[in-house]
């Protein structure tokens, strides 16, 4: 690493856990996004009828 | 040096970064940069973000000069870039500031570092002194700080900022232990060892501690003998820069929801109890208004400001006023109603006179001493000598002595052992302690260092205002 200060590998290698339960939360927004989008299409056509 | 050439002198305090150093010459503020720190510049100069974060106020107003030569000799690389920046009025320190200041500092420098990630650049270091305060705006001064980013490598300063951002406000916010003295006692902050160990089993529950404290507590000793290359073995498991934006927000989450300790304190009530009847603040606050006016100046301190009230009245004529108390509750209400007013001249520091902030660091002149940090044209110390006298333990003409020093006029408060609360605090005393404590002594060592141009009685004739110049 080019850093004129000390960065600490220790430092380093918890940027990668830290990163990785964010990356990790990403996932899984994505995937309950995909759950979402099972049962939205069929609530736009419960009020399609409605009206 | 050039023949009729202004000095110009390496920044003590600028020497850790070899591609950038700070000149100061003739009052303006120059940086110099090696042939990297130069590729550097033009790399970020080029960049929308330059622009963006100047036009926010966020980044300090920087310009290249034309092929200046300031004559300096003794540098190990040569200069291939002069950049001017804007002047700060008054130069403050971590330790100097109140919570909500350091959480704001650390707020911009993660904001900062997101929105370099995000244009393809970095930060080479995440230090709280890159920041300073034009009044209660924080803005970043270290152009040098910014490189174009290397795909791959994490966030070089994130150590650095756990120990002079994130500890030293989850310390306060959490444990109730101020972060002032303890930024002063260590110029690189806090370990994450030792945070680890000022935290109780309960903090293990709170946001970030797990992480940021005792995971990055274990890590770091375990990899403290490695010789693996980690870098390599970070790029190759596919670190990427969005891995850098998500701990960012993350720490821009916790950042934001810490909160100071207390909100009440000895002198956080001092403007609503004070002794004094309406007419007499009404008569004190034109005197004061009186002299700040006829001194017209560029630069007042008014120390043991308190709430702050005269300090603003002051900027009103003044250029730059720089409002000091000791107590850090009273300082960061002030703080906050200035930033809210978004006050640029009017700076809140925590500052306890009788202790003030010394020269620290390298040869002790990395960090400098307040008083060689700008000089004020006018001093203000209203209600305080009783306290740095009696409470302090400092002799009234010591006192005296240390105002003529400053070198600027002022205006000082002389309430006399009769006014209640100097008698509280004498109370205290064994009788003779203070014997120097009395109105005729105050004025004779007041007249042997100052011509006393005006005065004024007030509260029956237990306080007296003075104006003065130095002789």
């Amino acid at each position: 690493m080019l850093a004129y200060i000390d960065p600490g590998t220790g430092s380093l290698v918890l940027q990668m856990i830290a990163g990785g339960v964010a990356a990790a939360a990403v996932t899984a927004k994505l995937y309950w996004r995909r759950v979402k989008r099972v049962f939205r299409p069929r609530r736009a056509e419960d009020e399609g009828t409605l009206s | 040096m050039h023949e009729g050439a202004p000095t110009a002198d390496v920044d003590s305090g600028s020497f850790r970064d070899p591609d950038s150093r700070v000149v100061r010459s003739d009052g303006r503020i120059f940086r110099v940069l090696s042939e990297r720190g130069a590729a550097e510049w033009r790399t970020f100069a080029a960049s929308p973000l330059f622009g963006e974060l100047v036009e926010e106020g966020k980044l300090i107003a920087t310009r290249e000069t034309d092929g200046l030569d300031l004559g300096l000799t003794g540098l190990p690389s040569a200069v291939d870039g002069v950049l001017e920046h804007d002047v700060v009025p008054f130069v403050s320190y971590p330790y100097e500031w109140t919570f909500g200041m350091l959480r704001d500092a650390a707020l911009l420098q993660l904001e900062l570092v997101r929105r370099s990630v995000e244009a393809g650049l970095m930060l080479k270091d995440s230090s709280p002194y890159n920041v300073q305060f034009m009044g209660a705006r924080p803005v970043f001064v270290d152009v040098g700080s910014f490189e174009p980013l290397r795909e791959g490598e994490p966030w070089a300063g994130y150590r650095q900022f756990c120990m002079l951002f994130l500890y030293p406000l989850m310390l306060q916010a959490w444990k109730d232990v101020a972060f002032q003295p303890r930024l002063r006692g260590a110029i690189d902050g806090i370990t994450p060892a030792e945070c680890r160990n000022l935290l109780s089993a309960r903090d293990l529950f709170r946001r970030g501690v797990l992480t940021d404290v005792v995971l990055h507590n274990r890590l770091e000793r375990r990899y403290a003998e490695s010789t693996r290359d980690v870098k390599s073995e970070l790029k190759s498991a596919g670190f990427r820069k969005e891995l850098i934006v998500a701990n960012v927000g993350r720490l821009e989450r916790l950042v934001s929801r810490l909160r100071p300790p207390r909100s009440h304190s000895t002198w956080s009530g001092y403007g609503l109890t004070t002794t004094y009847s309406e007419e007499d603040a009404e008569r004190k606050r034109r005197f004061v208004d009186d002299v700040v006016r006829s001194e017209s100046p560029a630069l007042v301190w008014d120390v043991g400001a308190n709430e702050g009230r005269h300090a603003r009245d002051a900027a009103e004529s003044a250029s730059y006023v720089v409002a000091m108390d000791a107590d850090a509750v009273v300082v960061d209400r002030l703080y906050g109603e200035l930033a809210a007013e978004r006050t640029e001249n009017v700076l809140p520091l925590v500052v306890n006179v009788v202790d003030p902030s010394p020269g620290l660091g390298w040869r002790g002149l990395e960090r400098k001493p307040l008083a060689e940090r700008g000089r004020p044209d006018l001093t203000i110390c209203l209600a305080l000598v009783h306290h740095v006298s009696i409470s302090g333990n400092v002799p009234v003409a010591a006192f005296l002595d240390w105002l003529r020093e400053l070198g600027g006029a002022v205006v000082v408060e002389f309430p006399t052992p009769d006014d209640p609360m100097v008698a509280r605090l004498l109370a205290r005393k064994r009788e003779h302690d203070h014997p120097d404590y009395r109105r005729d002594w105050f004025e004779q060592c007041l007249a042997e260092r100052f011509d006393v141009l005006d005065s004024l009685e007030l509260g029956g004739g237990t306080r007296i205002l003075y104006r003065a110049r130095p002789r």
